[in-house]
């Protein structure tokens, strides 16, 4: 069935409370604007029509799992290479605890090493250098009128 | 071609220089771990579509959430929310930032969540 919401842009909101997404609309199942409410009361309610595939959302989602050695990370290839530190930062820690105490400070340092390269990546230049927006940048000055 | 990436393998080799006793197992635990830290930031962009439901408020956006067509959504950040107008255009809508400032009348709602019995 499709929509018979003409301006969703001016008759919906939505909001997001813990693991729901809130989808509120004005209108009635026939699209127009509800009418019998009172300073406000009862106009904003939720959607009164059901349409398959009525609503489009554009997020940020989590990589698929590896399961198999021939298995590629479900992520950018710029940061397969990263991986390999997360994985050493891991195994040093591991490493720290398994031997005496003059040892495992080296092995926290350098665990802290590739801990800091990892979140380089992903965390500090991560957006920068995956962004793939290409040209000049344009400053848009604020406006003072 | 020039795009270079790297398999499971591939990363238990590299690791393997260092670690040579490390299974391939636990890495691969590692590396899943790994990806999820990296699905809480911008690693992954994706578009998904739901169905709306006549009289339903709150749309489940948990682990086990699954789009219209039955695939998992698996949603870290929702970034813009899309609706679709009379003429099947999916059009953006605003998200609300202060709920307290449009009086919602949830009398209409019919899948809240109750609390787990005891």
């Amino acid at each position: 069935m499709a929509s018979n919401i003409k301006y969703p842009d001016e008759d919906a909101v939505w909001y997001i409370e813990g693991d729901k997404l809130a989808l509120l609309t004005n209108v009635d199942s026939e699209g127009d604007t509800r009418t019998n409410t009172k300073g406000g009361r009862k106009l904003w309610k939720a959607i009164a029509e059901s349409v398959t595939d009525g609503l489009l959302l554009h997020y940020h989602g989590e990589p698929n799992s590896v399961k198999n050695l021939i298995d590629e990370p479900d992520i950018d290839n710029s940061l397969h290479l990263f991986i390999v530190d997360y994985v050493k930062c891991k195994l040093f820690m591991d490493r720290s605890a398994t031997v005496p105490a003059e040892e495992a400070s080296r092995h926290m340092t350098l665990s802290n090493l590739h801990e800091r390269k990892w979140k380089d990546a992903l965390v500090k230049f991560g957006g920068r250098k995956r962004d793939k927006t290409g040209g000049s940048r344009v400053l848009i000055p604020f406006n003072l009128r | 071609m020039s795009v270079h990436s790297m398999t499971v393998k591939q990363i238990v080799s590299r690791v393997r220089q260092v670690f040579p006793e490390a299974s391939e197992n636990y890495v691969m635990n590692l590396i899943n771990d790994a990806l999820v830290e990296a699905g809480m930031y911008n690693a992954k962009t994706v578009h998904g579509k739901l169905s709306t439901v006549a009289d339903q408020m709150w749309y489940d956006l948990s682990d086990g959430a699954e789009d219209s067509s039955g695939n998992k959504l698996e949603i870290n950040k929702v970034l813009r929310v899309y609706l679709q107008d009379n003429d099947g255009d999916y059009i953006m809508i605003p998200r609300l930032l202060d709920r307290n400032i449009i009086l919602a009348d949830q009398t209409s709602e019919s899948a809240t969540t109750e609390p787990d019995s005891w």
